[in-house]
């Protein structure tokens, strides 16, 4: 489904990705641990293109979007869903105009083909309600479920969430969880950069462990979260749990 | 001082301040409409990637804020047809500057608008698969443009003021015709009160509706 090959990414001098090889297979969820500064955002926006890899491969669906001239990044995106830490809801439009802006203008779905396929998916987030509610009227939590739905309103093949419950009070933590929980279990790809070790314990295939712009270790979450086998996993998870 | 105010002369003079008003404000809409339109392209283009769209609109923005405005009234009306061979009447030579100066404010004001829209906007935009153009159309510009009212606001204020210029080649607004009328009737200090309330009048509006704008946008954010 997703495959990387030794990608590199530098910021001007300060070489942030060094060398990710990763293989993500059709209805896996991948958790992506690791310290603050390893690099786990950087990866998650290199699979979409926000930002561009210095060197190595990326590959979805088989085909190579690290190659340019035959790739349509535009296409790639509109196939990868992606949740970020501070929502980024669309302040100026309310959360069905939120959700049928991408599918209407990218993918030229009818207006009222989006707004039913929107109010299908405020109903799977629970915010039926919610609307015509504008972003600054809802919660963070609220907010953060619009943005999946905004997300999932493309069809994406594959969902990235970048810490989505990082910014979150906690009392609003569990009900953006369990709706990943549920997304998960409808077999979607998700690759999950989290600090929420409760989450990746209960709902990942895989968790990888990411540090110095490397993945040290990756393995199914019992096997990680109780016998790690590299020095910094250990430590990395003594600190946390 | 002995000088006696004269009610008179500001009654009589008055249909023809109002007239000099009217084209003053003629001037000022059309120039910052126009403004408006140059000033949205050329500040897209001062936040493009693209080096030469970058480079172009840097130059017209640089060379229009850092010149004069006589100066460039005067390259229009005098030195573009001493170039083309073909005289610009005084009024569309007015109309050009002022929208063409306009322009380049409104594009700085235009180019800081969108640098404000924080870049998780744009982001989200692109990672739903927009283009660079639909989510600028769709979700960077209309937040844009409500935030930058205030200062259009006050780029209208500015021109407004500054449109006294296009005296200098014998057209007829406010200033002008202060001018015409205080040499005709020797009374300058009436005259020039009464065109310095006349712009009071005018921007005032504009300044309020600025400050309450700007507390509206306030509340919103
Ligand atoms: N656009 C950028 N320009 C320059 N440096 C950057 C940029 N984005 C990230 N970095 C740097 O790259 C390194 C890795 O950042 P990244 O955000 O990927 O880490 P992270 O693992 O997601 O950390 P966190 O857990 O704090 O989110 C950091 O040192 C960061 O300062
Ligand atoms: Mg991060």
């Amino acid at each position: 489904m997703i495959e990387t090959r030794d990608l590199h990414k530098h910021f001007g001098r300060l070489h942030v990705l060094k060398g990710v090889s990763v293989q993500i297979n059709q209805g896996e969820v991948i958790c992506v641990i690791g310290p603050s500064g390893s690099g786990k955002s950087t990866f998650l926006r290199c699979l979409n293109f926000l930002e561009e890899p210095t060197s190595g491969q990326i590959f979805i669906d088989g085909q190579e979007i690290t190659n340019k001239n035959e790739t349509d990044i535009n296409k790639v995106r509109a196939e990868v869903g992606m949740v970020f830490q501070q929502f980024n809801l669309f302040p100026h439009m309310n959360v069905l105009d939120n959700i049928c802006l991408a599918p209407v203008k990218v993918r030229k779905l009818p207006r009222a083909e989006a707004e039913e396929r929107a109010y299908a998916l405020l109903k799977k987030v629970g915010l039926l309600d919610k609307a015509k509610a504008f972003p600054d009227q809802l919660s963070g939590g609220q907010q953060q479920r619009v943005a999946i739905a905004r997300a999932l309103a493309m069809q994406p093949k594959v969902m990235l969430f970048d810490e989505p419950t990082s910014a979150l009070d906690p009392e609003m933590i569990k009900e953006v969880l369990d709706v990943m929980k549920d997304l998960g279990r409808e077999g979607m790809t998700m690759v999950v950069v989290t600090h929420e070790m409760g989450f990746a314990r209960e709902v990942a295939d895989r968790v990888l462990f990411m540090d110095d712009g490397m993945i040290l270790e990756e393995n199914s979450p019992s096997e990680i979260f109780t016998s790690p086998a590299n020095e910094r996993t250990k430590m990395f998870l003594s600190k946390i749990l | 001082m002995g000088y006696v105010w004269s009610w008179q002369v500001i009654v009589q003079s008055f249909p023809m301040l109002l007239a000099g008003a009217g084209l003053t404000i003629r001037l000022t809409c059309i120039a910052v409409s126009m403004g408006i339109l140059i000033g949205t392209f050329f500040g897209i283009g001062r936040v493009a990637k693209n080096a030469l769209i970058f480079s172009l609109s840097s130059i017209y923005v640089n060379f229009i804020r850092g010149t004069p405005l006589l100066v460039q009234l005067y390259l229009v009306y005098f030195g573009i047809p001493a170039l083309i061979g073909i005289p610009i009447p005084p009024l569309l030579a007015a109309y050009i500057t002022m929208s063409v100066n306009s322009g380049a404010y409104v594009a700085e004001i235009v180019r800081a608008g969108i640098q404000s829209i924080s870049r998780g906007q744009m982001e989200a935009a692109r990672s739903l698969g927009m283009t660079y153009g639909q989510a600028m159309l769709h979700v960077i510009l209309p937040q844009t443009f409500k935030r930058i009212i205030p200062p259009l606001g006050n780029e209208f204020i500015a021109l407004l003021k500054d449109s006294s210029i296009v005296s200098v080649i014998a057209l007829e607004e406010l200033v002008r015709k202060g001018y015409l009328i205080s040499g005709r009737t020797f009374r300058s200090f009436e005259i020039w009160t009464a065109v310095a309330f006349m712009f009071l009048f005018m921007t005032l509006p504009i300044t309020q509706l600025v400050n309450y704008t700007e507390r509206k946008l306030k509340k919103g954010d």
